[in-house]
């Protein structure tokens, strides 16, 4: 049972880092780099708990997804309209998400790290697979969200590959003066790519603290947005790879936290996912195929 | 003639606009919080400029913020992002820290210059694994550095709890002993200023006061900023450094090996990087713990980015920063105004000087372009 | 046959910061291929921009068929029938025949890509037009002679009825171009008009109906194909009687400078692009590899120069074994290089002109003084070399970048000569540069020949390499597939090896 519970616990802390990488191949496929995303991940978290608290889970959510997005647009323009180096921008809003959301925090709840307590989402059971024994604690009481999570995953394989949308936002990743030559819109593109990766951030921050931890916590994510962009490249830009990716980072964090050591101390196990993440990009970068023009802004009429 | 004189002054103008479209924001985000924002400058700035002691803490505090903005300026030039900064001045600290409380019996001469090199030997070593990692393997630097710094915390953490001396950290009374270094000797103490300083400032009717630690770390972080400016303006290196962070190939093509110079200046990016932390510890603390000051690193990316990566400009901006916060505690107790304000100041005040940049950059270009077609014509 | 042309522009004007693009141009294009020629910043791409909607006119009219258009965009040019096949392709690698055809016009069913009836649509065209593709294939895979005929798919896809190429043959192999000769015939006699701008006057000579000459941005003349001589046409291109063969000064070539034995060399992807070269360069000699772009020139420059290693085999520079070396160490035994493309490797943009000046030699001891840079002394070398190449600039402290395409080139070359090197390869140097600057490149390399220099020039402009060269080897698939002395080479047999035709010649 000792298994069961670790995977369990490891779908669970996958979740943030599944999300922000699905998030991340949606931005990075358009052309634009997102490390803003741990930045929106803070922002949807503390929005999202702050609208559960006064409106209930389902809008809390939404919420959550809603904040994410508005910081992803300041991104978008900074990259897209006025051409800025991505990373700067990205490293930029991180640092003011985080100071926002402990302003917002003093502002509304007098606290600056934490919120008050917030409802949950009521749980999933899937009725079926808990036949089987060994699978019920996993499959019992599910957030809803983790159900979407993963259902998002074919659904971004689909809309990449299948629908026009996806084939434009991926022809403005690759080569945007082909794409804008035959009248495909660049920036509308990636203005869409990045903000839907914003969405994607600030679901997950609102998982974590609506669903997962119950409460905003300064600091609860973790790192989250930037091991989903590791995911992403370890699962080389696809959807498939980058839940592949997720779960293992999930299965380390479920390690790290259910095991407990005589011999390694216990800072030695916190390090554990950052020094995974480095461990996977250094052995990812061989096979890497990332879109032609990520992190290139595009200007018409260059000479 | 005269339009290279525009430009010159556009581009003085730049971080300028960026300040004050910062305040805007600001007065934005005070309004939020209820109050009126210009009473709220006013008090900032009068807090932070109308009192002396706020000065001198100013300084004080902009000490590591020009230190880490040299460093990153550093990674800048040769298109690295060097985003570890927090870590590397962490681990450097601990470098310092540890020569201060384990070598007995050294004169302050040699104590103090060598718990300086440990420190960027520490920083150096933080840096190793994502500076080979990037030059070996293209691995993009961003994404370990900033993991680097979520390990440098538990590092330093263990790291701490491995050195514990309970007898020396056990406050009398209180039973269970402080999680924290040993205190450092005093021959690794770096002075104070007010020696110097405070014969020359009383006939003003100026002291700094005992509680501010301004010390020779901020004249040598002024001097460093100098120093590398002309490392990188006029030595062959800075213009192999500059050549690769421009155009890699091109360098290669003419027989610079761009991995190794990366390498170089990575190294020197996180050596300067492993000093940031000094002043505080070597001259207020005087021992290590969890709480050390965080933030210096990503303060510091603000910082060279507002200077332009330029000595006078860098040492401005690290003024301005501190300053900002300087003003924002003073908001909090007299108007009530969080203190976080000037971290959304500073996180605004980096997209808008990039974005300023950036435009008046494409300007600039397509200014040059015209003047040398108009040239070559004749 | 209808005497309303298809398209007429009147008094088309445009103006850039600093020159004037077209002055006042007239030209009435009828149901035929026209081609328009002139040298480079002639106005000929300012003027088809113009014509497919990338560009607006200062003044002037476009009539299409009688009536008078204002062109909003390229789109909308498309939409009245102008499509325009661009000279750098524009084409997403790694999408897929059909995708790259069909992208921005996709067939769907709300909002989901219909491949099926685009894969269709796609093999229907290329029946119609007597093209072969495979919708399926990737752009990536396919040579370039193919991903051109998607580029013109793509504008027979969207209705196209007249057609501007912009220099389509400048990346084809001789058997590539008369490939492409004939689908325009065939296009032509389905209806189509096509707009051909080029500056190979014998290819102009050969496809085209009518040909208008383009001057300075003014419209010098229309003249019938059938009756006009490469001289006449280049006269009017030029202003002057144009010389087309240099008279090299005879020089008697000494001892190889250059060896290179069975050099294999793996490219970017693993393959082998160079595969067992061996050619040697004497003192006072150009020899000039032929091939289309892509065949292992790039390859084997790089490795020549240090930039890649080797796979095997060896090259020797005035007889020291250089594979293996660092670029720095091989400009150390007397080796200059002009790279292929000046932005990418030839200049740092956005470093001044004496910075650039310095680049590679910043650590020369003359330049060094205790640990810092000589600005002095750099600043006289620099001002002397870039007097002696004629480098047009205001200043030595301006950008490179600002600098136009031929100054860019000369400052390379006074860079890279100065040092007075023995061996020097440069790669398409003549690309992208106007009449004077290129007679002023070839002049350096040919007083560099005269001084006892070995030479090594890569091109894939027959044209220039047949001027210059004493020797010409031709690179076919990685393989040295010929070298011919210049006294016994035809465009004809080069070309034939260059496509393969003709097999390896054993040596």
């Amino acid at each position: 049972m000792q298994i069961s519970e670790m995977i369990a616990s490891s779908i669970r802390m996958c979740l943030p880092v599944l999300l922000a990488a699905l998030g991340a191949t949606y931005s990075e496929k358009s052309g634009v780099v997102n490390i803003g995303l741990e930045g929106m991940m803070i922002t949807g978290a503390f929005w999202g708990a702050t609208c559960a608290y006064y409106a209930g889970p389902y809008l809390g959510l939404l919420g959550a997804i809603l904040a994410g997005m508005l910081l992803a647009t300041v991104h978008a323009v900074t990259s897209v309209t006025f051409k800025v180096n991505q990373i700067v921008s990205g490293v930029a809003l991180n640092t003011l998400a985080y100071g926002a959301a402990r302003f917002a925090a003093t502002t509304i709840f007098k606290m600056a790290t934490t919120t008050p307590g917030v409802p949950r989402l009521p749980t999933v059971d899937i009725p079926i697979l808990s036949l089987v024994g060994w699978l019920e604690p996993i499959v019992k009481t599910l957030s809803p969200v983790i159900i979407l999570a993963f259902l998002l995953v074919p659904a971004t394989k689909f809309v990449l590959e299948r629908t026009v949308f996806g084939l434009r936002l991926r022809a403005a990743g690759e080569n945007p003066l082909a794409a804008d030559t035959v009248g495909v819109n660049i920036s509308a593109m990636r203005y869409a790519g990045v903000i839907i990766s914003g969405g994607f951030a600030g679901l997950a921050g609102g998982y974590l603290a609506v669903e997962h931890t119950g409460m905003y916590v300064e600091g609860m994510t973790q790192g989250a947005g930037f091991i989903g962009l590791a995911a992403m490249i370890f699962g080389n830009w696809q959807p498939v790879g980058a839940m592949l990716a997720s779960l293992l980072f999930g299965l380390s964090e479920g390690v790290a936290l259910n095991v407990e050591s005589e011999i390694v101390p216990y800072q030695f196990i916190k390090m554990i996912p950052y020094v995974l993440t480095i461990a996977v990009l250094a052995s990812a970068i061989r096979r890497a195929t990332p879109p032609a023009a990520s992190g290139v802004p595009y200007e018409r009429g260059g000479e | 003639m005269r339009h290279h004189r525009t430009l010159r002054l556009l581009a003085l103008a730049t971080p300028l606009i960026a300040v004050l479209f910062a305040g805007l924001i600001g007065s934005v985000v005070i309004a939020i919080a209820g109050k009126n924002p210009l009473a709220v400058y006013k008090t900032m700035v009068s807090f932070s400029l109308g009192r002396f002691d706020s000065i001198a803490l100013i300084l004080f505090r902009s000490t590591p913020l020009l230190i880490s903005a040299v460093a990153v300026s550093i990674g800048f030039r040769a298109n690295l992002f060097n985003i570890g900064v927090e870590g590397q001045y962490f681990l450097g600290s601990f470098f310092a820290a540890w020569v201060g409380f384990s070598l007995r019996g050294l004169p302050a001469i040699v104590h103090l210059p060598l718990a300086i090199a440990a420190a960027m030997l520490g920083g150096m070593v933080w840096a190793l694994v994502p500076a080979l990692l990037r030059v070996r393997r293209g691995v993009h630097e961003v994404i370990t550095t900033i993991m680097m710094n979520s390990v440098a915390f538990s590092m330093v953490h263990w790291l701490i709890y491995v050195f514990l001396d309970v007898q020396q950290t056990t406050v009398p009374g209180m039973g269970s002993p402080r999680m924290r270094t040993p205190m450092l000797l005093e021959t690794v103490r770096m002075p104070t200023l007010h020696s110097l300083l405070n014969p020359l400032l009383s006939p003003l009717g100026l002291e700094i006061p005992r509680h501010v630690y301004l010390n020779y770390f901020f004249p040598v972080a002024i001097a460093l900023a100098f120093a590398v400016n002309y490392l990188i303006r006029r030595t062959p290196l800075g213009l192999e450094v500059r050549a690769v962070g421009h155009n890699p190939e091109a360098a290669e093509t003419q027989g610079i090996d761009p991995n190794s110079v990366r390498l170089k200046a990575f190294m020197l990016s996180a050596a300067v990087a492993g000093l940031a932390g000094l002043s505080d510890l070597l001259s207020y603390y005087g021992y290590l713990d969890i709480d050390f000051p965080k933030g210096y690193g990503f303060t510091g990316i603000a910082v060279a980015l507002l200077g332009k990566n330029s000595p006078a400009g860098m040492i401005l901006s690290a003024f301005l920063m501190s300053f900002l916060r300087r003003g924002a505690e003073g908001a909090q107790v007299l108007e009530g105004i969080p203190m976080d304000t000037a971290v959304i100041l500073e996180g605004v005040m980096i997209l808008a000087i990039v974005v300023a940049s950036s435009v008046f950059g494409r300007y600039a270009l397509a200014w040059q372009k015209k003047e040398a077609r108009a040239h070559a014509d004749q | 046959m209808d005497a309303t042309p298809v398209i007429s522009l009147r008094s088309i004007v445009k103006t850039f910061p600093g020159v004037v693009a077209n002055r006042d141009i007239n030209l009435d294009i009828t149901h035929e291929i026209h081609a328009i020629v002139g040298e480079n910043g002639a106005g000929k791409s300012t003027l088809m921009k113009i014509l497919s909607g990338l560009t607006r006119p200062d003044s002037g009219e476009i009539w299409l068929r009688g009536k008078r258009v204002v062109l909003t965009g390229p789109g909308h040019a498309l939409a009245l029938g102008i499509g325009m096949v661009h000279q750098h392709f524009m084409l997403v690698g790694r999408f897929t025949v059909a995708e790259n055809v069909i992208l921005g016009v996709e067939p769907s069913r709300r909002g989901v890509l219909d491949i099926a009836t685009a894969r269709s649509r796609v093999l229907a065209l290329c029946r119609q037009y007597g093209m072969e593709l495979d919708p399926d294939a990737r752009i990536q895979d396919l040579p370039v002679g193919l991903q051109q005929r998607v580029e013109i798919l793509k504008v027979l896809y969207r209705g196209a009825e007249v057609l501007i190429l912009d220099e389509p043959t400048a990346v084809l192999a001789p058997r590539e171009v008369a490939d492409l000769f004939s689908n325009l015939r065939a296009l032509k006699e389905s209806g189509k008009t096509i707009v051909f701008i080029s500056h190979k006057l014998d290819e102009v000579l050969d496809i085209a109906g009518r040909i208008s000459v383009l001057r300075r941005g003014q419209m010098i003349g229309t003249v019938k194909a059938e009756d006009a001589t490469r001289e006449e046409i280049a006269r009017m291109m030029v202003g002057r009687p144009v010389l087309f063969s240099l008279d090299k000064p005879r020089v008697t070539p000494g001892a190889a400078l250059l060896d290179i034995k069975e050099l294999s060399v793996e490219g970017r992807l693993g393959n082998l692009a160079c595969d067992r070269v061996s050619l040697s360069v004497r003192s006072g000699e150009i020899y000039g590899i032929a091939g289309v772009e892509g065949n292992g020139q790039t390859e084997l420059v790089e490795a020549v120069t240090g930039i890649r290693k080797s796979k095997s085999g060896s090259t020797s520079i005035m007889g020291t074994h250089a594979e293996g070396l660092t670029p720095a160490a091989i400009r150390q035994l007397g080796l200059a290089h002009i790279p292929e493309d000046r932005h990418k490797r030839g200049l740092v943009l956005e470093m001044s002109v004496l910075e650039n000046f310095l680049l590679g030699k910043q650590r020369r001891s003359n330049y060094v003084l205790q640990h810092a840079i000589n600005t002095r002394e750099a600043r006289s070398q620099a001002s002397r070399a870039v007097k002696d190449f004629d480098v047009r600039v205001a200043s030595l402290d301006v950008a490179g970048g600002s600098l136009s395409g031929g100054n860019q080139q000369k400052l390379i070359l006074s860079r890279e000569l100065e040092t007075g090197p023995k061996v020097i390869i440069a790669a398409q140097p003549m690309r992208g540069l106007d009449v004077a600057a290129s007679e002023f490149v070839r002049s350096v390399l040919l007083k560099a020949r005269q001084d006892g220099c070995a030479i090594l020039l890569v091109s894939a402009d027959l044209e220039e390499l047949m001027a210059l060269s004493d020797r010409i080897g031709v690179m076919f698939r990685g393989r040295l597939v010929a070298e011919i002395d210049r006294d016994e080479a035809t465009v004809e047999r080069v070309g034939q090896y260059m496509v393969g035709t003709t097999a390896e010649v054993a040596r």
